[in-house]
């Protein structure tokens, strides 16, 4: 499983920094403005029919499932990380895949959610 | 001199033959206000206790001897200034490494792992002499220079908390110095310390912590190397799936 491991290394890395770009900057702006300001009334609301529009054009599939999945990939890198840093290394072949397998069944999750729009 | 000022030096103690864990042992010591938190362990040593051993050479901070944990923080006890601590001062050696005697700690496994990433100009063929000297353009060595600057202190090591998890890992100094010759305009290795930054020791298992930029006495950053290497080494890989050839090179 280590070697495994370290043979997609490249892989994970690569969502995990795509996930912290997507995560912290697109995925914050879009809970501010849709979970907090539209609410409040600080912006005007976006309709039900307008934003299903733009999530269900090509563009807005891809959007949407990188603003859910790229950060699960992200989450996961991340709490690997933690797991090792925090003296848990010895159990890394168990724990990586456990939390990499959580990553790919919701960004799976995301794909069929954005396929039925 | 009437209005000499003592500090406290709280100093870790291990001698190999008699010990089985390190100690503490306090010493008083007249500060001048210029000494740096070399001098004074080079005054305990001339004046209070001669059996205490520390490493250190050139006292201004270009040898990378005498990195030391002040005060629960790697530095290079030559350069910080004792004036910006308290009455007590704590000095042990540096976390990460084998304690060989007191603050003296191995340096072997470190030097090892700076062999592993090639750290000289790889060229696929041999230049001969009558072809003259390699130039580069200013620009081309402001590529790397600042990675360069690294005086292999070890206080990157030190901060480092996956160093301190995963004994494999080939640590910052190291990965920039790799890095450094990676973006050599006269370098033809990058390709093979491509490899050897995804293989054991993967520069992936760095967390992006930064405690190895924050502690560096040089500025060096080498945590905006180890990222560029990452960033470098999944470029390769990608490359080498795209050209199978690039990556049997």
């Amino acid at each position: 499983m280590k070697r495994l491991l370290l043979k997609v290394e490249p892989i994970l890395w690569l969502l995990f920094g795509q996930g912290i770009l997507i995560g912290t900057l697109l995925l914050t702006g879009w809970v501010l403005v849709l979970g907090i300001a539209a609410p409040l009334g600080v912006v005007d609301p976006i309709s039900y029919a307008r934003a299903h529009d733009l999530g269900a054009s090509l563009i807005g599939r891809l959007v949407l499932l990188a603003l859910i999945a790229l950060p699960l990939w992200k989450g996961a890198h991340h709490m690997r990380h933690v797991f090792i840093d925090t003296g848990g290394g010895d159990r890394d072949a168990t724990v990586a895949p456990l939390l990499y397998l959580l990553a790919a069944a919701g960004s799976l999750v995301a794909i069929l959610a954005v396929v039925r729009l | 001199m009437s209005d000499v000022q003592k500090k406290t030096f709280v100093v870790t103690r291990f001698d190999p033959d008699r010990d089985q864990v390190p100690k503490t042992q306090s010493y008083e010591v007249p500060v001048e206000p210029d000494w740096k938190v070399l001098d004074a362990l080079n005054f305990i040593k001339d004046h209070i206790d001669p059996t205490l051993s520390h490493r250190w050479s050139c006292r201004m901070a270009v040898c990378g001897s005498c990195g030391m944990l002040v005060n629960g923080e790697p530095k290079l006890t030559c350069k910080v200034a004792l004036s910006s601590y308290g009455d007590t001062v704590e000095v042990a050696p540096l976390p990460n490494f084998p304690v060989i005697r007191d603050l003296v700690v191995e340096l072997d496994g470190f030097m090892e792992k700076f062999e592993h990433v090639k750290p000289w100009i790889i060229r696929a063929k041999e230049r001969a002499v009558e072809d003259g000297p390699m130039r580069q353009s200013p620009e081309e060595l402001e590529e790397f220079k600042h990675f360069s600057m690294c005086i292999n202190c070890m206080l990157c090591y030190a901060a480092c908390p996956v160093v301190a998890n995963e004994p494999e890992f080939l640590g910052p100094a190291a990965i920039a110095l790799g890095h450094r010759y990676s973006l050599d305009s006269r370098d033809e290795g990058a390709g093979e310390r491509n490899r050897i930054f995804r293989g054991e020791g993967t520069v992936f298992a760095c967390s992006y912590a930064n405690e190895c930029s924050e502690v560096c006495p040089k500025n060096v950053d080498p945590a905006a190397a180890v990222n560029q290497a990452k960033l470098k080494a999944v470029i390769d890989w990608a490359a080498g799936l795209v050209l199978p050839r690039r990556a049997e090179e």
